[in-house]
This record gives structure tokens, C-alpha cells and sequence, in this order.
């Protein structure tokens, strides 16, 4: 369909058009319904028609090989560490060794004067706080990071040491815990929530834990700088091009630089999980080194900055208390979380899925609490997976009162129509009655046990402003290729390969014919690559940008074969009519010499109500325990989740599988460990912070739910979150089931297991 | 790293001369000593590569008399492997080697670099902190800082763990092993390969610097020896055991003739539990009497603040090897 806009009345009236489309999905099985329906929507004039659930798509939604795949595989593929430039020096920052204090005093001379050495800055001054083990003091740029590492050490910093702590529980503000770990303390009266607790069939009362998780990108943090002039030049592994270059503008301001002056490249970056929306301190240093150096200058952190320098996921302690009534409807939820934050004391909040406790009486409390450690940074659901661990195991703790199956309780109280399809279709494929009513063997070595829990998200992608929105390029080439360029960056999920696929659906091309180019701030404005909202920021501008190229070229095809404009389309790599066509490649000769270009950009979401907000998903667990030696393997996993459409089902399977992945390693393994007398964390490596391998991975399997939602030109909603916010609980009520014994602290390690059995 | 002389020997009389000049470590595949060069904990001047001696120095062969003779820069996928290692003697020693580390740790890491790692310790390997190992620091500080993964028994002033799989099989096994220094070449017992008192100043072996082992020998075994590994972990690969045992069993119908229980990862040095072992002597196997030499193979351990879990897991743990050296 290629709707003329210049014949649309609705136009000339300046007016949203009303479109009928369908919403909705297919039956996800056979002994479901279709949940479709037909909602009108308003698009802005000149955006792309909507699709919708009876769109028939040609490359959307299939398995197509990521588009960078080879190049990453073999190496090609430049990241912000592979750049290498003639006389480029390498640099390192001196970390402070106190936990809390201040810098008494700073010198850099002898350092400075070290042969090899191109330039020193100091990134504080004396008298400045040092916050946590590990705040950047100074940096140092030179031939060779062994010269530089020497520098380094003969950098003179003294501190004025303060009395610190790194243990949230630790703090005056945290609650007392008993010896059990329960909250130990009085809840304050609310008439509402203690009526209902006082009416109800039965009650419940759970603490559970949290700890601090890192980040763990594969790439760390890092960059390279070059100066030209007043020109900087940076390749930087970061989730923000355009963050990181209004960040550096603002932060050398005084050397003169604008915006303009500041070129971002970020056209590989190996993962952020949140962590990298800022040049930090990193960026900024080696900003000056290299201005001072005159040199090209690379500065990534190691491991150990990585790990306690880039942000991590604050550690939790909840409590909940609860109640159902007598038909196993929840009618208290009384929540009080406390979230164990870095010096900054924020970013500690946790979330619970709300939708199990629509009707009940509810309070919910939170309170962040400082420590003198490395901030946190917003981590892949930020206070999802902590918050979703210990409502989904209270759920289960309360069902098991109840006398109710886990499943059938969630059922019965879930407000998420969707999710109720979801659950049955997950069970059914799971295998959940069967494995739920299997018994272990009395006095066996190895239990088995099931457990799930739901996934949540909730944002349909933004459009980045009324007067500057993300814009997207595409330029079809006289050669038939086709090129679609964004600055925003692609961080490993798979965006470009996004690009390609929608670029080729609407062009009605094979998606080999599309090149996509992300992570130049030279190219269009896009988001940061962060609350999942890059694919359904920018999914919608791919395209619109894609709907004119093919405008333009269907205009150059109708004069050529001198048909009406109206009746040429673009498809199976064609272009032209029923009657009369042309081949992609020939019809694409027409464009010569110089590509057809145009700029697309991303409309605002519909101003209608959406079949959906947000996402959501359902995910089963099953574990075999060894009670001799507490050790827990995830034995299968099965998910499903909903993304709004399913644009390449390969990648959207890899995040879903990637995020359960990285919530098995929450729930079993990652944490990090401080020593509370330095205040350093001890296991700043991967060896000792240990995250899964592949021997301590399951069976997984997962199923995309592709949900017409109807709230822009394509309806793609986010995905990289969601499903990470169900795996711990799962995990944790499957051990629960096989034990018969919660285990209410992650991660769940060998002797919380065998203490939860000697508990009984 | 530091800069350093980096020797490739050609015969094993210039790695032995290389190797007597002050300041030198030798290397085996270097995935140990590597990593304490890279956080300065470690400077030598000169570090002799033992790897070009590996046409001597490598390989598994089974002598005239039945012994076997393991090089000392054998890898342990090649003890996985190897034909000899098939007999029912070895199944210990298989095991710990096919549970260390990774493929690629296993394809490069050699045997006598296995036995003779250094400490796993956080805070020993660290150069930011400074313990009273290796005169570092005035204080053990995981004695009474962090010491999740620590000792539960036999130490005196340092509280570090021997994190090697493959040295309690070959204790149990009462295994012997060559080296050579100077002139001299030197053929001892797997047990003073350790310190018999394991203080912080003492490095994790007994070699004298500039020794090089050369090869590890295990006597001929009767028909009837069978033995076990078994260790808890946390992950199941990527990362050392918490704790681990290896048994030598042998049969006299049905009663135990002979028992050897070497524990790992719980001491500063493999520990032999001589007096565990005896209670097996002239028994039938059975639940009852495992659970009670397995509390009797922990008989005097003493955890600290955050490592009691190595106990009862510990204790599962010996259980498990002599069930499966008696299955
Ligand atoms: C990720 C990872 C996981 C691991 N997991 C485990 C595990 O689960 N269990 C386990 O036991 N180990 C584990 N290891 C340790 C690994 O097995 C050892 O580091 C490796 O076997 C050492 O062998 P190498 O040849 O590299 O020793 P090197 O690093 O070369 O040497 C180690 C030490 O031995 C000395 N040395 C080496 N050869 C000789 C010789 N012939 N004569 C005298 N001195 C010598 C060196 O001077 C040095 O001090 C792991 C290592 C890694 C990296």
C-alpha cells in the first residue's frame, strides 16, 4: 500500500487521520482464542500507514542471521578497544585506597618527569572528598600502560582517612535482623492494610535479600581520544552517542569546544546493561590527556575498575507480609524494602509486580541507604529481578499456605489478561503439572523441583522531542543496495540488524540487499540505548525513513513506465504494477548517480489507547538439588514473552535467552563480595566473582509472542528488560519446591541451601 | 608486568643453570605465574620457560615394573587421556585433573604447575593488600577479614587454602616425584613436597630455589586398590573446589583392607586424615560408617567467621569418594 498524501483530504485540514486497524494476537494454542480486535487510531500526517496484525510480513518476524555477525565472529568488527593509531599512548587512573576521606595531599612531579610519560592530570584536587575505594584521583597517559603503571605508583596521594562502611546492613538507618535474617521490627499502623490482615484466611511474613550484582560487560568502559584543533574525536564504548557528546561538550566547555566540535563513535560496543550512559570520568580523563599529550590517547579500565568503579545492582532487603482469602485472593500486601546503595545513597529502589495485588490493600515503603562504595548505576530492570525474587517467593510461600498449586494462584489473582494466556501456553510446554506433582524420593541425594514466576515491562519507545525527534537516513543506491544510517548506537543486541530487516520489509527487498550503519554521531539523532526502548524509539523511524525512499523511487518507476503513481508498488523485488515492473536493481538505475536520500523521523506514538502497555512474560524453572552438598544445578528453563512485534525473532529469542542466562548467574552465583576493613571489594575478577559458564547453564527454551499493539507504524515494544525480571524468582521458588524450604537470600549458594534443609 | 629476561632453555641443564641464578622463577605453561607477574605481586628478573623441554619433561609412560612415571609438564587433558590412566588406580587422579578449571586451562596447564600454584587467597593475591604472607604485611587479614573460601584446619598464623585438585589424589596414592638441582637429582615422597608446618613465611612447597621437578612417579598398586575424587564447588567449571577429598581403597572381599583420605581446599597444605582412614581398616562399607569417618576426617576443625559451610559440605563430600571407591 503506497497511500498519496497529496490526494488525502485530512491533509489539507491539518487533522490526524483516523485509521481502523487490527490489534491483538493469534491464539498462542490451539485451546486458546484469538484475543484480535479492531481499535481507530490517529497518526500524524505524513507518518507511515500503521501495520498492524493482519500485516502479511515478508522478512519481520523471521530468523534472519545478525548482520554483524561475521565481522564480530572474525574480529573485523572495530570496537572502542581495537582502535589503534600511529604514536597512540595508553593511560590509567590513579584510584583512591580509602573508602572515605579526603585528599590531604597530591603529587605529581615525579611521575610527570618519568621518561615515556606524555602527560599527567589530576582528575581531583586537595581537599576534595575521596567517596569509595577506587574514585579516580589522577591520570596518567605514556608509551607503554607498564611506564604508565609505573607513573602511577610514583604518584604521592595522601588521604585523610575517615571511618567508613560497606555494608548496608550495617548502617544506623537499616532495620535489625533477627537470627533468622527476618526484619525484626514493629510495622507502623495502617488502618486499611491491617483490617484486611486481620479479616484474612490466611497470613504470610518473609525478609529476603539481595546482592550487589556487577554489571560484567564483556567490553569495559573506555575510549579513545584525538584532537584536532578544537575537534575532538572519540570512539567510545558507550549506550549514549549523543549523551556522550553533549557530556564532553559541557565538561571542556572552557577549552572552547561546542557540540558541534565533538565527534562520537561507537559503532561496535560489546554490552552495557546500563552502565554506560556517561564518558565518565574515564571519557573525561582521557579527553585531557590527550589534548595534553597532543596525542592520540586510549584509557580502558581493567577488570577491576570495571567491577567496582562502572556501577553496579544495589543489594535489597525486603520484607512483605501478605494475606488471601478464603478462595486464595490476595487481599494484604504490606511491603518495606531497603535498598544498599554507593555513596550517592540512590538508586536502591526495587519494584514488585503489582498486578497480582490489584484489589488488596497495599502499602509499600522504601528506604536507600548509603555505604561508602561505588554507586549504583541502572543495571538491565532496574529493581526488577531483586524486587520480583522476593514477591514471586512470598507468592509461593503464601499459595503453599493456602494450600493452593503456585500456578493456579498466580492464575486466580494475575490483572494481566495477556499474561493469563501466557501461563497456560508456558505450563502446558513446561510440563508443569507433572513436574510440580512429582515427588523426591524420601532421603534421595538429588531433589528436583519447578518453580515460575512472571516477567513485566513496562514503555512503548519514545520519539526524542516535539522540535528535535530521532531521525533515520536511508539512501538507495543506484546499485540496488540500500543504506540506513542512525547515530544512535547499536550495543550488542542487534539493532542494526533491526534496521535492515524493517528497511527491507518496507521496501519489499531481501534484507541482503540493506546495509545499516549505527553508533556515528555525523548520522541522524537516535536514543540511548537504554529502558529498552532503543528497537521501539527508533523501529518506527526506520520505517518512515524506508516509507519515502520508497515514495521517491516509486515516483521515478510511474514516470518511467508511465503508469499512475498510485498503482505502483514495491514487493517481492519488484517495483512497479500488476501489469508492468521493473526489477529492484533496474528500477534502482533510475536513481543515479548519486543515491536518492531522504530523512525519516519518529513520530509521536498514537495519541489512542494501545492494545497493551508495556510487555510481559512468564518464565519456568526447574533445579536438581544435591542435599549432600547444597549445590544447586538449573536443570530448564522455558519463557515466553511478548515484545509488541516480533521484528527479528533470532535476536528477540537471544535476548530472551541472554536475560535468563544472566538470572540464572543472579540466582545461583553473582555477588559481590567487600571487605568491610578496606573497603574494597575482593573479588574484583572473574574468577572470584564468579558468573555462570556454560556447564552451569540449562536446557533453555523460549517463545516470542509477537502482540500487534497498534501504538505507532509498527508497534514494536521493548525487549531487553523484561525478561530478566522473572529468572531469580523462578529459580528461587523451583529450589523452594524441591526442598521444601525457601531460600530467601540470593544468590542461592551451597550453604544457604543446606541451611534451609537443616531449617525444616 | 615488570620487564623481565625471558630464557628458553634448550637442554634441561641450562634450564637447571638458568634457573640457579638469583632472582628466577621457572614457568611451566605460565597460567599461575603469569597472573601474579601481571599484578606485580611477582618481579623476577629472569624467568626460564620450561616448555621447550617438553620431549623430555612431558608424557605418561608405564615402566618395566608397572610403575608410572608422569612428566612434570604433562597437561592434565593429557592425564585425562592417556591409556594408562584407564586403570581403576587413576580414576582419582582423572577426575581431579578432568574437574580443574576449563578445556583450556586443562589443554595448557601442566601437572607440576598444578601442584605447586600459589594460593588462591584474595587478599594474598592482591597487591593492594599487605599480609603477613610472604612478610608482607604484620597480620593474616582474612583471619579475621573475609574468609568465605579459607582454611578450616592445619594452620598456625596464616589461613590460606592449597587450591590444587590433583595433589591430594597423588598424596593418597603416595605418590613420589624427582627433581633436579645443580649436580643433584632428587627423588622424595609426595609429602614433603608441603610443609609439615605451614607458616606464612613458608612458600606453599618445600622445592629450594632453582629446583625443577622433573617428573612424578606412583608405585605399581595392588589389584585390589581402587580410588575416588570428590570436591564441592560452587560453579562446575571456571573456578576451584571449596572443598575436596581423594580416597585409596583396598579390598579384602568385603571388608577394607587399606585407606588412604588426603582432603583438599581446606588447609593450607593437602591434608592427610590418617586417623579417619584407620577407622575404615578391616569394616564393611557402609552408610553408617562413612558418615562417621567423614566427621572423623574433620575431627578438629575449627571455621572461621564465613567458612563453617566447608563442614557439612566437607563431610558430604568424603562421604561421596568413599561410596564411589567402594560402589
Ligand atoms: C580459570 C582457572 C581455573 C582454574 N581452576 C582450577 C581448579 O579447579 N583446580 C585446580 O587445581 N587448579 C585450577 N586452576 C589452576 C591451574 O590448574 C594452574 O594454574 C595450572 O595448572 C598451572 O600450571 P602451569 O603450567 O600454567 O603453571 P605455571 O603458572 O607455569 O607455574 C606455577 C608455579 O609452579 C612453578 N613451576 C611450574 N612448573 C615447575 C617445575 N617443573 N618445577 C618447579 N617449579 C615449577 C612455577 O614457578 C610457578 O610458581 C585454574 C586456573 C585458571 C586460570
Amino acid at each position: 500500500m503506497h497511500p498519496d498524501p497529496s490526494t488525502n483530504d485530512a491533509k489539507s485540514a491539518g487533522l490526524p487521520r483516523a485509521t481502523e486497524i487490527t490489534v491483538g494476537y493469534k491464539a498462542l494454542s490451539p485451546s486458546q482464542k484469538d484475543r484480535l480486535q479492531k481499535i481507530e487510531v490517529n497518526p500524524e500526517e505524513g507518518d507511515a500507514p500503521p501495520w498492524d496484525a493482519l500485516t502479511k510480513y515478508k522478512t519481520v518476524g523471521t530468523d534472519v542471521d545478525r548482520i554483524d555477525g561475521m565481522p564480530k565472529a572474525t574480529g573485523r568488527a572495530k570496537y572502542a578497544y581495537d582502535m589503534n593509531f600511529p604514536d597512540m599512548q595508553q593511560a590509567m587512573i590513579l584510584r583512591g585506597s580509602i573508602a572515605r576521606g579526603v585528599l590531604k595531599g597530591l603529587n605529581l612531579d615525579e611521575a610527570k618527569a618519568m621518561p615515556g610519560i606524555t602527560a599527567v592530570v589530576a582528575l581531583k584536587e586537595v581537599g576534595n572528598k575521596i567517596r569509595f575505594v577506587g574514585d579516580a584521583v589522577a591520570a596518567v597517559s605514556g608509551k607503554t600502560l607498564d611506564l604508565v603503571r609505573d607513573a602511577i605508583e610514583k604518584i604521592r596521594a595522601e588521604y585523610d582517612a575517615d571511618v567508613h562502611n560497606v555494608d548496608f546492613l550495617m548502617d544506623e538507618q537499616a532495620p535489625l535482623l533477627d537470627s533468622k535474617g527476618n526484619v525484626d521490627e514493629e510495622w507502623d499502623e495502617d488502618k486499611k492494610v491491617d483490617a484486611a490482615l486481620a479479616a484474612a484466611a490466611h497470613t504470610h511474613t518473609g525478609t529476603y535479600r539481595t546482592e550487589v550484582q556487577t554489571h560484567s560487560s564483556l567490553e569495559p568502559h573506555g575510549n579513545v581520544c584525538k584532537w584536532d584543533g578544537n575537534n575532538l574525536e572519540i570512539w567510545a564504548s558507550t549506550q549514549a552517542t549523543f549523551g556522550v557528546r553533549g557530556e564532553l561538550a559541557r565538561a571542556l566547555g572552557a577549552r572552547n569546544i561546542k557540540v558541534e566540535s565533538v565527534d562520537v563513535h561507537a559503532e561496535f560496543v560489546g554490552g552495557g546493561f546500563g552502565s554506560k550512559f556517561s564518558a565518565g570520568i574515564e571519557g573525561l580523563a582521557c579527553a585531557l590527556l590527550a589534548h595534553e599529550s597532543k596525542l592520540p590517547v586510549k584509557l580502558m579500565l581493567d577488570r577491576f575498575e570495571e567491577h567496582t568503579t562502572a556501577g553496579n545492582r544495589p543489594s535489597s532487603l525486603m520484607q512483605v507480609r501478605g494475606a488471601v482469602d478464603k478462595d486464595g485472593k490476595i487481599t494484604a500486601w504490606d511491603w518495606r524494602s531497603f535498598g544498599g546503595c554507593g555513596y550517592n545513597g540512590r538508586g536502591g529502589s526495587v519494584r514488585y509486580p503489582n498486578y497480582y495485588m490489584s484489589d488488596a490493600a497495599t502499602r509499600r515503603k522504601h528506604k536507600d541507604i548509603a555505604t561508602d562504595a561505588d554507586p549504583a548505576r541502572s543495571m538491565r530492570a532496574p529493581g526488577y529481578p531483586q524486587g520480583w525474587f522476593g514477591a514471586e517467593m512470598f507468592l509461593d510461600e503464601l499459595a503453599a499456605k493456602a494450600g493452593m498449586d503456585p500456578l493456579a494462584f498466580r492464575l486466580r489473582n494475575d490483572a494481566e489478561a495477556m499474561r493469563l494466556d501466557q501461563w497456560q501456553f508456558a505450563a502446558d510446554k513446561f510440563g508443569w503439572d507433572k513436574a510440580r506433582n512429582h515427588k523426591n524420593e524420601r532421603g534421595a541425594r538429588y531433589v528436583t523441583g519447578v518453580g515460575c514466576a512472571s516477567a513485566r515491562w513496562g514503555q512503548l519507545g519514545r520519539h526524542g522531542g516535539r522540535r528535535q525527534r530521532y531521525g533515520m537516513t536511508c539512501r538507495i543506491h543506484p546499485d540496488g543496495t540500500v543504506e540506513t544510517r542512525s547515530g544512535a548506537q547499536d550495543i550488542g543486541t542487534g539493532l542494526k540488524t533491526v534496521i535492515q530487516m524493517l528497511t527491507a520489509e518496507e521496501l519489499g527487498v531481501p534484507a541482503s540487499r540493506v546495509r545499516a550503519m549505527c553508533g556515528h554521531t555525523a548520522d541522524p539523532i537516535g536514543p540511548a540505548s537504554g529502558g529498552s526502548t532503543t528497537t521501539a524509539s527508533i523501529a518506527p523511524a526506520v520505517r518512515h525513513a524506508a516509507f519515502l525512499a520508497k515514495g521517491k523511487l516509486i515516483d521515478l518507476v510511474a514516470a518511467h513506465l508511465g503508469v499512475p503513481v498510485k498503482d505502483v508498488t514495491c514487493g517481492n523485488d519488484k517495483v512497479g504494477t500488476a501489469k508492468a515492473s521493473l526489477s529492484w536493481t533496474d528500477a534502482c538505475k533510475l536513481v543515479g548517480p548519486n543515491p536518492l536520500e531522504v530523512h525519516g523521523e519518529r513520530y509521536p506514538n498514537y495519541p489512542d489507547k494501545p492494545f497493551h502497555r508495556g510487555v510481559c512474560g512468564a518464565q519456568f524453572a526447574e533445579v536438581r538439588v544435591d542435599t549432600w552438598t547444597g549445590e544447586v544445578k538449573v536443570t530448564r528453563m522455558f519463557g515466553i514473552q511478548d515484545c509488541g512485534l516480533v521484528i527479528a525473532k533470532k535476536l528477540a529469542e537471544s535476548q530472551v535467552l541472554g536475560a535468563m542466562i544472566q538470572g540464572v548467574s543472579y540466582a545461583v552465583h553473582e555477588q559481590r563480595i567487600m571487605d568491610q576493613r578496606s573497603g574494597r571489594m575482593l573479588n574484583g575478577d572473574f574468577l572470584r566473582y564468579k558468573i555462570s559458564g556454560i556447564k552451569d547453564l540449562p536446557e533453555l527454551e523460549c517463545h516470542m509472542h509477537s502482540v500487534a499493539n497498534g501504538h505507532n507504524n509498527t508497534g514494536a515494544a521493548g525487549l531487553g528488560e523484561p525478561p530478566s525480571t522473572a529468572t531469580a524468582a523462578a529459580i528461587g521458588n523451583a529450589v523452594f519446591h524441591a526442598i521444601g524450604a525457601p531460600v530467601r537470600h540470593l544468590p542461592i549458594t551451597p550453604e544457604k541451601v543446606l541451611a534451609a534443609i537443616a531449617s525444616k | 608486568m615488570k620487564p623481565f629476561t625471558y630464557i628458553v632453555p634448550k637442554s634441561l641443564d641450562e634450564a637447571k643453570e638458568a634457573a640457579a641464578q638469583p632472582n628466577t622463577l621457572v614457568k611451566g605453561a605460565g597460567l599461575d605465574i603469569v597472573d601474579r607477574m601481571k599484578e606485580r605481586l611477582q618481579t623476577p628478573q629472569n624467568i626460564v620457560n620450561l616448555l621447550p623441554l617438553k620431549a623430555d619433561l612431558a608424557g605418561i609412560s608405564v615402566e618395566a615394573n608397572g610403575d608410572v612415571r608422569i612428566g612434570a609438564l604433562t597437561t592434565l587433558t593429557e592425564i585425562e587421556n592417556h591409556e594408562a590412566m584407564r586403570d581403576p588406580v587413576f580414576t582419582a587422579l582423572v577426575k581431579a585433573a578432568s574437574t580443574t578449571g576449563t578445556p583450556q586451562v586443562r589443554n595448557r596447564g601442566t601437572i607440576a604447575g598444578n601442584i605447586l600454584q600459589f594460593t588462591r587467597c584474595w587478599y594474598v593475591r592482591s597487591e593492594a593488600f599487605h599480609c603477613l604472607h610472604g612478610g608482607r604485611g604484620p597480620t593474616c587479614l582474612a583471619m579475621t577479614g573475609q574468609n568465605r573460601y579459607h582454611a578450616v584446619m592445619g594452620w598456625s598464623d596464616c589461613v590460606r587454602v592449597h587450591p590444587s585438585n590433583v595433589a591430594p589424589p597423588l598424596l593418597a596414592l603416595d605418590a613420589e616425584y624427582s627433581t633436579v638441582i645443580g649436580k643433584e637429582t632428587r627423588r622424595r615422597k609426595f609429602s614433603e613436597l608441603f610443609p609439615a608446618e605451614p607458616r606464612a613465611e613458608n612458600p606453599e612447597h618445600t622445592l629450594q630455589e632453582g629446583e625443577i621437578v622433573t617428573a612424578i612417579h606412583i608405585k605399581k598398586q595392588a589389584a585390589n586398590v581402587r580410588t575416588a575424587y570428590a570436591e564441592s564447588r560452587e560453579k562446575e567449571s571456571f573456578d576451584w573446589a571449596t572443598t575436596a577429598c581423594s580416597v585409596r581403597i583396598a579390598m579384602d572381599g568385603n571388608k577394607i583392607a587399606a585407606a588412604d583420605i588426603v582432603l583438599g581446599a581446606v588447609a593450607p597444605v593437602p591434608m592427610p586424615r590418617p586417623k579417619a582412614a584407620a577407622m575404615l581398616i578391616g569394616k564393611e562399607p557402609s552408610k553408617r560408617l562413612f558418615l562417621r569417618v567423614a566427621d572423623m576426617a574433620f575431627q578438629g576443625a575449627a571455621p572461621l567467621a564465613h567458612n563453617a559451610f566447608k563442614l557439612p559440605i566437607g563431610k558430604a563430600v568424603v562421604r561421596d569418594a568413599l561410596e564411589q571407591a567402594t560402589r
